[in-house]
């Protein structure tokens, strides 16, 4: 029986929305970014290829949040003319952000931290529990990127969580080396 | 043993710390990590970052958002083509017709799908359909108007309509390639003996 399309919004709503509150670590885009993947799905409906439904979501959004980070870059070029790193500033509280989406804010705003592209592949991979055949199927890059992407991800979240919670002991002069 | 082992390649580590490395290149890993601190804490630097993400639980979506994702239907614009199954499918809150047969299959992912040129197929499957919703309602009307309205007259005229639309319904999923004629056949056998037997 086909479900009516209340039930595709019950059923898939909150995994796209914390997949957006993970990647654009702020409400206001994971908002956006959950109404459009799903009016791109109301859409396209019709010519849905194969693969599982919720594969096809995490590409619609993740696609959808790289454009919107691409979009804002050319925007920033002028004015910025060194690819300055993201600080985590200016957020909502903690209390706010924790309330909001159950995740630690120092964690939240380590992956804040992560350039867009790091941080997509750690989010499928950590948060989504994606392998990385499908993390590869998802972004359209080799496995070979995904691997060096989840690896240097990782490696700059810890740096930016002990840089955040210097309490946390460092551990990563291996991992640093290249 | 004379060659000095290099350390785990970076993207090595993160496969080992995922279980993604095969059988082979997991147990020379592991061999490696026995006599290589280095290594070692690069496993638990990745296993660190990684569990602090699984913490994560769910997150309850707003309900403004909620409501807004609900009326989409209702709210979105859909491009022309594929206009007519997807609003119909919206306003009714319920799938039917061409838009049902094809949104009812992705949620389903156990029906068996042919992997080659599904783009096409899609796209005939759901037009079909959408004729197949056309033949229906005009067979409908065909079987209402003379009960209701007139005696006898327009009975004859009114099947034939019907039966014209019915017949180029049936010409369109013959002249198309067999493993579409197949597929159609889960689509649209449903809604056809409703409307098509009286």
């Amino acid at each position: 029986m086909a479900p009516t399309w209340e039930q595709v919004v019950r059923d898939h709503s909150a995994r796209v929305y914390r997949l957006a509150y993970r990647l654009s670590g702020n409400q206001q885009d994971a908002e956006d970014l959950t109404q459009e993947t799903f009016v791109r799905v109301f859409r396209s409906l019709a010519d849905f290829s194969p693969g599982t439904f919720e594969g096809w979501l995490h590409r619609i959004t993740t696609n959808l949040f790289l454009d919107m980070v691409r979009r804002r870059q050319r925007i920033r070029f002028d004015a910025l003319p060194e690819d300055t790193e993201r600080l985590p500033g200016a957020a909502p509280s903690p209390e706010q952000v924790y309330a909001d989406t159950h995740l630690d804010p120092q964690v939240q705003a380590a992956l804040d931290a992560l350039s867009p592209e790091f941080r997509v592949a750690v989010v499928l991979c950590d948060i989504e529990g994606l392998t990385y055949e499908e993390i590869s199927a998802t972004l359209g890059i080799k496995l070979g990127t995904v691997r060096s992407r989840i690896h240097r991800g990782r490696v700059q979240l810890r740096e930016a969580l002990a840089h955040l919670a210097p309490g946390r002991p460092p551990l990563t002069e291996a991992g640093a080396t290249s | 043993m004379s060659i000095p082992e290099s350390h785990l390649a970076q993207e090595a580590i993160a496969a080992l710390v995922d279980g993604e490395l095969s059988g082979g290149a997991a147990g020379r890993a592991a061999r490696h990590l026995g006599g290589c601190a280095q290594c070692r804490m690069a496993v638990a630097a990745q296993r660190e970052a990684k569990a602090a993400l699984q913490q994560d639980e769910d997150v309850a979506v707003p309900g403004d958002l909620l409501s807004r994702l609900k009326a989409i239907p209702f709210t979105a614009d859909v491009p022309g083509g594929g206009g007519l199954g997807g609003l119909s499918a919206g306003a009714e809150g319920l799938t039917l017709d061409g838009a049902g047969g094809a949104w009812a299959i992705p949620l389903a992912p156990a029906r068996p799908q042919r992997p080659t040129d599904t783009g096409s197929r899609w796209l005939r499957r759901g037009m079909t359909g959408a004729l197949a919703g056309i033949g229906l309602g005009v067979a409908v009307l065909a079987v209402t108007l003379p009960a209701a309205d007139v005696p006898t007259d327009d009975g004859p005229a009114g099947g034939a309509v019907a039966g014209a639309v019915r017949s180029t319904d049936s010409a369109e999923r013959t002249d198309i390639v067999p493993p579409v004629a197949r597929t159609l056949t889960v689509g649209s056998t449903t809604p056809l003996p409703n409307g098509g037997t009286p």
